[in-house]
């Protein structure tokens, strides 16, 4: 197994971040690493507006880096699990 | 119009059509209860503990198909109400719980009554919401009606600190008409491609099984599901939370599988080329071992959750969109198709399967005993009733083997009539989830099916269907113990019965029951059962609880053999193994 990096985009408000801190806590997954920061950069996110057919303005939504070890299938499965999360734009691994 | 946060948040609950709301007051909540007062389009059920109101509200959703309301107040009231939000969430059972908060100044000061509600109910919610204003509440009702009943529905739920609900500030109140959550979209249509490969695969099938569980039911698929199996004939089995939506007399039906499933159900997955699963999840009690789970099946998966599909076992073609919507669009295809359905490829199959169903089917005549040298067995009460009933009733359940005997015995023919706690497996559910779907279909036959362990947990009940009137017949399956676990006991632990009976301390129930203002009835000998039941049938406009003493040393078979065991491995009686 080797460690992976998630890209996760998610509302900026309060409570969304601790739902996916806390789904990783739930599955039994470990967080290795945890970055998250508000976008203020749009022009790096234009993949979000594109992918989801929306307009995003400054600040409106975070990005939550979270390095953790799984294999290919556990990831899927996590991935799929935060894309659920009613909070969360876009979950994917880093390239 | 302008009004107040508590006038807000009860009229934007009727704009969304509600009709009754499950709850118990307390302090935080006395703002909303006095505008529920106010008004008279929607009825509040005063039930005797929050648990109760959950279990009423779910089994009013599970029945209408429409979510279920909640109110509680904070703290105790909040905590109370967990129970029941988990046993939802894990059937996907869409509910709205609305939990008083202390005023938002004294959140974070360990106040009178304050418990982090959002904190506590975060793993078993969809999601939730707290109220920072009285104007936003429109908006949040309105996207929490949106998530609890789209997509894989689930309970919701909504906490509102008592100073947004205070009588005297008042806002415009204007309900949204649609709703757009940017970051939610479920999948509604499923993809060509994936529906044509599995038209592929479906006509290629020599020992095709439909595995339909509890997520047909929520989408509503049983017409669609129907005419599929016009044109196909395949076998079709359901999850324990799929029963009803394959009509169980249906001559392809195998009857339930899993855990407590039938012979030819098991066997049929097992040996399966292909399994349609339909709304279902494989979870462990479907799977048994996940390595050893139909090791020559191609696994067709239809559902509206991602997460759901290749979670535990690997689907080899993944059909994700709402399983109605998918099913119309596979009938679609074959019908185009239709020179290419060679049903004489599952003929040898459907034989096969009826040979098992002959060796080791479930026996359904088991209440042409009548004879007291035997004691009452738990298989023939079920029976009865759905004699009785003709296989109309709505039943709910409660956990254990009686549970069990319910699934097997009673045969639905319609989804929605069978309302049990299947993923949490909740003791307690069966009374108040009977109140609820009473509520609904008050000219409905209601049938609570349950234990005398369980029936114990939400026993105050008894006095919510008084208040309110509610004629619902309760079938106590009596075996005077906590039967489930005495059998795992008898099976796995040398016979230790460690906890599981009670010593003759067991109330009497007629009693009981008749203190409040009901009707019971004692049945203890197999002459007497036909007549008491009927007896208990015939009083309409009562609520009857019958206390029926049955073999205490019954089990339910047949039983997966467990751990390391497959679908093909079952304990048939408590000596024989497959
Ligand atoms: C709230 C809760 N606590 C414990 C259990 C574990 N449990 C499963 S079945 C069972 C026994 C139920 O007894 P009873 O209601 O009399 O049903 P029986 O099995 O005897 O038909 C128990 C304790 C549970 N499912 N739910
Ligand atoms: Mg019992």
């Amino acid at each position: 197994m080797i460690q992976r990096k998630l890209s996760i985009i998610l509302e900026n408000k309060p409570g969304a971040l601790v739902r996916v801190v806390g789904l990783f806590h739930q599955r039994g997954y470990n967080i290795e690493s945890l970055h998250v920061d508000p976008v203020n950069n749009l022009n790096e996110y234009k993949y979000v507006e594109k992918n989801l057919n929306i307009k995003l303005n400054k600040g409106e939504v975070s990005h939550l880096i979270i390095a953790t070890t799984v294999n290919d299938n556990l990831l899927r499965q996590i991935l799929r699990q935060i894309n659920k999360l009613i909070d969360v734009l876009i979950a994917e691994e880093m390239e | 119009m302008k009004l107040a946060g508590n006038d807000i948040l009860i009229q934007s609950l009727i704009k969304e059509g509600v009709e009754y709301i499950f709850g118990y007051p307390g302090g935080a909540a006395l703002h909303i209860y006095d505008s529920i007062f106010k008004q008279n389009e929607m009825e509040h059920i005063l039930v005797r503990h929050e648990q109760g109101a959950t279990h009423a509200a779910d089994g009013y959703a599970r029945a209408t198909g429409k979510p279920g309301v909640v109110l509680v107040t904070s703290g105790p009231g909040a905590t109370n109400a967990i129970t029941g939000i988990a046993t939802a969430f894990m059937d996907s059972i869409p509910m709205i719980i609305i939990s008083g908060q202390v005023a938002k100044h004294l959140i974070g000061t360990d106040a009178f009554q304050e418990t982090d509600m959002i904190g506590i109910s975060r793993p078993i919610v969809k999601h939730s919401f707290t109220v920072d204003s009285a104007e936003n509440i429109p908006e949040i009702v309105k996207h929490a009606f949106h998530i609890a009943t789209s997509g894989r529905p689930g309970p919701v739920v909504i906490d509102v600190p008592k100073d947004t609900t205070a009588p005297d500030k008042l806002f415009d109140f204007v309900y949204p008409e649609k709703v757009n959550i940017r970051s939610y979209n479920p999948p509604i249509n499923p993809e060509k491609e994936q529906i044509e490969r599995a038209v592929e695969a479906i006509l290629d099938a020599e020992k095709p099984v439909i595995y339909a569980g509890g997520g047909a039911i929520n989408s509503n698929a049983s017409e669609e599901l129907l005419l599929l199996n016009k044109i196909l004939d395949f076998p079709v089995t359901n999850t324990l939370m799929g029963l009803g939506i394959y009509p169980a007399t249906h001559e392809r039906f195998l009857g339930m599988l899993g855990m407590h499933g039938t012979y030819q159900a098991n066997m049929a997955m097992h040996n399966a080329d292909l399994i349609i699963a339909v709304g279902a999840r494989f979870d462990d009690r479907i799977t048994n071992t996940p390595s050893l789970f139909a090791p020559n099946a191609k696994i067709i998966h239809l559902d509206v959750d991602h997460s759901s599909v290749s979670k535990i076992i690997e689907a080899n073609i993944a059909v994700f969109g709402q399983v109605k919507n998918s099913l119309t669009e596979i009938i679609k295809s074959l019908e185009t198709k239709k020179e290419l359905i060679d049903s004489k490829k599952i003929s040898h199959w459907k034989k096969q399967i009826s040979e098992w169903q002959s060796q080791h089917g479930l026996n359904h005549e088991m209440y042409l005993n009548e004879n007291d040298d035997n004691p009452i067995m738990p298989q023939a009460v079920v029976q009865h009733i759905y004699n009785i009933t003709k296989g109309n009733a709505y039943i709910t359940s409660d956990v254990g083997q009686h549970q069990m005997f319910a699934a097997q015995y009673y045969h639905f023919d319609e989804p929605r009539k069978w309302i049990n706690s299947g993923g949490l497996g909740t003791m307690g559910f069966g009374l108040p989830a009977a109140m609820g779907v009473k509520l609904a279909f008050p000219n409905e036959e209601v049938v609570c099916i349950t234990g005398e362990g369980s029936i114990q947990m939400c026993i105050q009940e008894l006095s919510t269907c008084t208040q309110y009137d509610l004629p619902i017949k309760i079938i106590n399956i009596n075996n005077e113990a906590l039967g489930m676990v005495k059998q795992w006991q008898d099976m796995n632990y040398g016979g230790r019965h460690s906890a599981s009976t009670y010593q003759s301390s067991l109330p009497n129930f007629v009693e009981l029951v008749e203190s409040y203002g009901h009707v019971g009835i004692k049945i203890e000998k197999n002459s007497d059962l036909k007549n008491g039941l009927k007896k208990a049938f015939m009083q309409k406009d009562k609520l009857v609880f019958v206390d029926v003493y049955v073999d205490p040393s019954e089990h339910v078979y047949p039983m997966l053999v467990a751990p390391n065991g497959s679908l093909k491995d079952m304990w048939l009686d408590k000596e024989t193994k497959t």
